[in-house]
């Protein structure tokens, strides 16, 4: 998958272990909207920084929770999601994820999966919020078909079948792209704060710990694997 | 120069850009035939329209026509001289103009999908509400109902065929 055509990555991301910083990233396929979203919610005060050798985007922000401030980097994937994979690093540290399909394109809708299942296997705890992009009032006329039907009064799925939040948003008019990112700062925030993180990789350093003891010990018995951070649910 | 545009259309043989209009004399239609010179089967539709557009005996008469409609007129001029039937040219239009909801772009290299990408950009312009507009609000929340009575999008069957 992402192992091939990955590129060292050189950008500092210890960062993201100190406690006024997070991570967001962003996923879905191309032209789905998502550098638009980036651009409504930042205004003018958007200063992307294209690490093109990394192909990626990043977008700098401060935000306000619970009367602290916050250092939010979102990631964005410039042109990475044609692969339909994002290398490794993309994924490293995050705090939470904007999943966005264009409520226009069933196509975009069906990747879902593909793109929740990388996030999983990189990320399998973060707060993932799955957005529904491209709501505009206005009839799509661009579109071949299915002009006009109200999307948002429609039922998808995929959100509830893993238990994630859904927003229905339009990078156009604006409608709860602002609540969405703050909503996403927020659950970064609180993921950060109550992350299992760094009691897992406590964990699993005693565990190993241990079983080099058990290995000295009781040679000839069979050795238990080590633990692994919990897979998704 | 009052110029109120009524109607703009495109003439094949002799190649001409017509145009029906109303001057300060309200109620009364006036024609003017722009001819299409050094035009072949070719040419670049997007050119026409602009070299015509910025034409300055006729600058004035084309303010109101977008730059659109005369690159669309050209596609049919373009296609006429291609030996095209008028549907074919208008399906060739459709199919250059629009997104297609079930193509994956994904899958299309840079220049393809840049084209989708400013058909959308179009649509997203019109729709956009911009910060210097009146009524603008940057924070707008809408609440929508998420709950079973819901319609199904249609899309989460396994076996629902591709072109529903």
């Amino acid at each position: 998958m992402a192992g091939d055509r990955a590129k060292p990555c050189e950008l500092d991301q210890e960062k993201y272990d100190a406690d006024d910083n997070v991570k967001i990233i962003c996923l879905g396929d191309s032209a789905v909207g998502k550098s638009k979203l980036m651009e409504r919610f930042l205004m003018d005060g958007f200063q992307p920084r294209q690490l093109s050798t990394h192909a990626l985007t990043l977008y700098k922000h401060t935000a306000t929770v619970d009367g602290k401030t916050v250092l939010v980097d979102f990631w964005d994937t410039a042109g990475q999601e044609r692969f339909q994979s994002m290398h490794a690093s993309y994924y490293h540290k995050a705090h939470a994820c904007i999943m966005v399909f264009d409520v226009q394109r069933k196509i975009t809708y069906k990747n879902l999966s593909t793109w929740y299942t990388e996030l999983r296997e990189f990320r399998p705890e973060i707060p993932c919020i799955v957005v529904a992009n491209k709501i505009d009032d206005r009839p799509m006329s661009y579109l071949l078909s299915t002009a006009d039907i109200k999307m948002t009064q429609k039922s998808f799925s995929f959100a509830r079948k893993f238990s994630l939040p859904l927003y229905f948003v339009s990078a156009a008019d604006g409608t709860n792209v602002v609540k969405l990112f703050s909503d996403a700062i927020r659950l970064a925030v609180s993921y950060k704060q109550n992350s299992r993180d760094f009691m897992d990789e406590v964990l699993q350093e005693l565990e190993s710990i241990s079983l080099e003891q058990k290995e000295e010990d009781m040679l000839g018995k069979e050795q238990r694997g080590r633990v692994e951070s919990p897979s998704p649910s | 120069m009052m110029c109120t545009a009524k109607k703009c259309g495109i003439r094949f043989q002799p190649p001409a850009v017509i145009l029906i209009y109303e001057n300060e004399m309200k109620g009364k239609s006036r024609q003017r035939i722009m001819p299409v010179r050094n035009f072949s089967k070719y040419s670049d539709c997007s050119r026409a329209a602009e070299q015509l557009k910025n034409n300055p005996r006729h600058k004035g008469y084309l303010e109101q026509v977008s730059l659109k409609q005369l690159e669309k007129l050209f596609s049919f001029l373009r296609g006429y001289l291609w030996g095209q039937s008028l549907a074919e040219t208008m399906e060739q239009i459709q199919r250059e103009t629009t997104i297609d909801p079930e193509e994956d772009l994904n899958k299309l290299d840079d220049k393809e999908l840049a084209k989708r990408k400013s058909i959308m950009d179009e649509l997203f312009e019109k729709n956009q509400k911009k910060k210097d507009d009146p009524n603008f609000v940057y924070d707008i929340e809408v609440e929508f109902p998420q709950d079973e009575q819901l319609q199904s999008c249609g899309w989460d069957t396994e076996s629902a065929d591709e072109s529903s």
